[in-house]
């Protein structure tokens, strides 16, 4: 994954030059240029910034509030300062305000290029990888209760997003202007991904309260509702097998049950959940691979107190059933 | 056990690393992405679909997910039992030469 830099500055010749004098790295990040401050906050939400050099002194927003926005917007993003007003009180103000570096002009390149690279390698610290599926990779981060920054990009679109994790638990997401679940879900739309893992969360605000598990399959359900959208009407007409559900519909399952099995059948609790709804439909889908038709039900031992049945709908009928109960005898009262 | 039509094995991953059908095996095994459906897995032990025309019987082993596919009217309590019994020995590979043998990659 090539890394960007954010090079801020008026002085258009000390820009020119800087980039120039950092080009035999451009194997490892690329240069992005902006003359002032609020040029910056826009290319900060058009693209992935994995640092930004900033001079301060600068016309509209000077570089003491591009940080201060920065610190607030993309604490992850760490900002080196150059300046040719350099004070002790600046320094300070500086490191005081979230800065990983300051450098006075004039300075020789190499410095610069010197404090960037062992900046960025932060970025990475934890360990790249390559072609690997999003989805079983960030359950594994989950599961390790892992405290990172993962810096993803999409193999197939070339698009970049972040994601904060704290103890395992997803507190937000990031890709370009998006933020919170809705990047989460866009993140998890991609099949295959390089990724980058940095050690560390520099968030600590929570702005996503979604379990992992229903944002990867919310996510899958969103990509497979864009694919739908592209085709022709007539045929989604055919292809919509779920008729409207009654809306008494867990009265009416708690009555048949009851009445045919009786009230110590093991039926702990009926509802409906859309949580479900995503794997429900990729479950159902290996049907019309093997040409056995519609999903009528499915039966669900996840390993917890109570097993699972579930009814495929508009909104997803779970039936919540204790693993002891006449398992076949139910599934054959919920099929008549 | 009659009604069986077949079975396959997922990796974890969600690559088919092993698949055998009575009858005609379903075209694009291979190159079907079954990693959505496999993710969708995740967290259960046990599932039994139920479709208009058959029944597909998943179980999570040492090694990946068993799909089993079959009619709709095989004795399942038979079929889990069965399972119950075979599949702890896909656990120690070491005493199952044959049988690791099928499910290399």
């Amino acid at each position: 994954m090539i890394k960007n830099v954010l090079l801020v500055d008026d002085d258009h010749e000390m820009l020119i030059a800087i980039e120039e004098g950092l080009q035999i790295y451009k194997d490892s990040f690329s240069i992005l240029l902006a003359s002032e401050g609020l040029k910056a906050i826009e290319s900060l939400k058009k693209n992935l910034i994995s640092l930004v050099v900033t001079d301060l002194k600068m016309p509209g927003m000077d570089g003491f509030e591009l940080l201060a926005h920065i610190m607030e917007h993309y604490p992850d993003i760490p900002v080196i300062i150059i300046t040719g007003y350099s004070t002790p009180e600046m320094e300070n103000l500086a490191h005081e305000g979230g800065a990983v570096g300051y450098i006075a002009k004039p300075f020789l390149i190499e410095n610069l290029a010197h404090q960037i690279m062992t900046t960025l390698r932060k970025e990475s610290e934890g360990g790249t990888l390559h072609n690997v599926s999003s989805g079983m990779f960030l359950q594994l981060v989950e599961m390790e209760q892992k405290t990172c920054t993962i810096r993803l990009e999409d193999k197939f679109s070339n698009k970049n997003g972040v994601l904060f994790f704290q103890e395992g638990e997803l507190l937000d997401a990031r890709v370009n202007e998006l933020q919170g679940e809705n990047a989460a879900y866009e993140i998890f739309s991609w099949d295959q991904v390089n990724l980058s893992i940095q050690n560390g969360c520099a968030l600590t605000e929570k702005r996503i309260f979604s379990e992992m598990q229903h944002l990867i399959l919310e996510a899958a359900r969103r990509k497979d509702e864009e694919v739908i959208e592209d085709v022709p009407p007539a045929v989604i007409q055919e292809a919509q097998p779920l008729e409207p559900e009654p809306v008494d519909i867990v009265a009416a399952i708690k009555e048949k049950i009851e009445a045919q099995l009786g009230p110590s059948c093991g039926l702990e609790d009926i509802y409906q959940d859309h949580s479900w709804d995503s794997r429900v439909l990729q479950l159902s889908r290996a049907g019309v691979f093997f040409n056995i038709g519609e999903l009528e039900m499915g039966y669900i031992d996840k390993g917890e107190e109570n097993d699972f049945i579930v009814l495929p709908g508009e909104n997803t009928t779970v039936i919540s059933v204790n693993p002891k109960c006449p398992r076949d005898k139910l599934l054959q009262v919920l099929s008549e | 056990m009659e009604g069986v039509k077949g079975l396959m094995v997922f990796s974890f991953a969600g690559d088919p690393v092993y698949e055998e059908f009575n009858q005609t095996q379903p075209e694009g095994i291979e190159s079907r992405d079954w990693r959505l459906i496999i993710e969708s897995l995740a967290g259960m032990r046990e599932t039994d679909l139920i479709f208009k025309k058959g029944r597909l019987y998943i179980r999570r082993t040492d090694i990946g997910y068993l799909l089993i596919l079959m009619g709709l009217f095989v004795p399942t309590a038979m079929m889990r039992l069965q399972c119950d019994i075979l599949l702890p020995s896909l656990k120690p590979a070491k005493a199952a030469v044959g049988i690791r043998r099928l499910f290399k990659k």
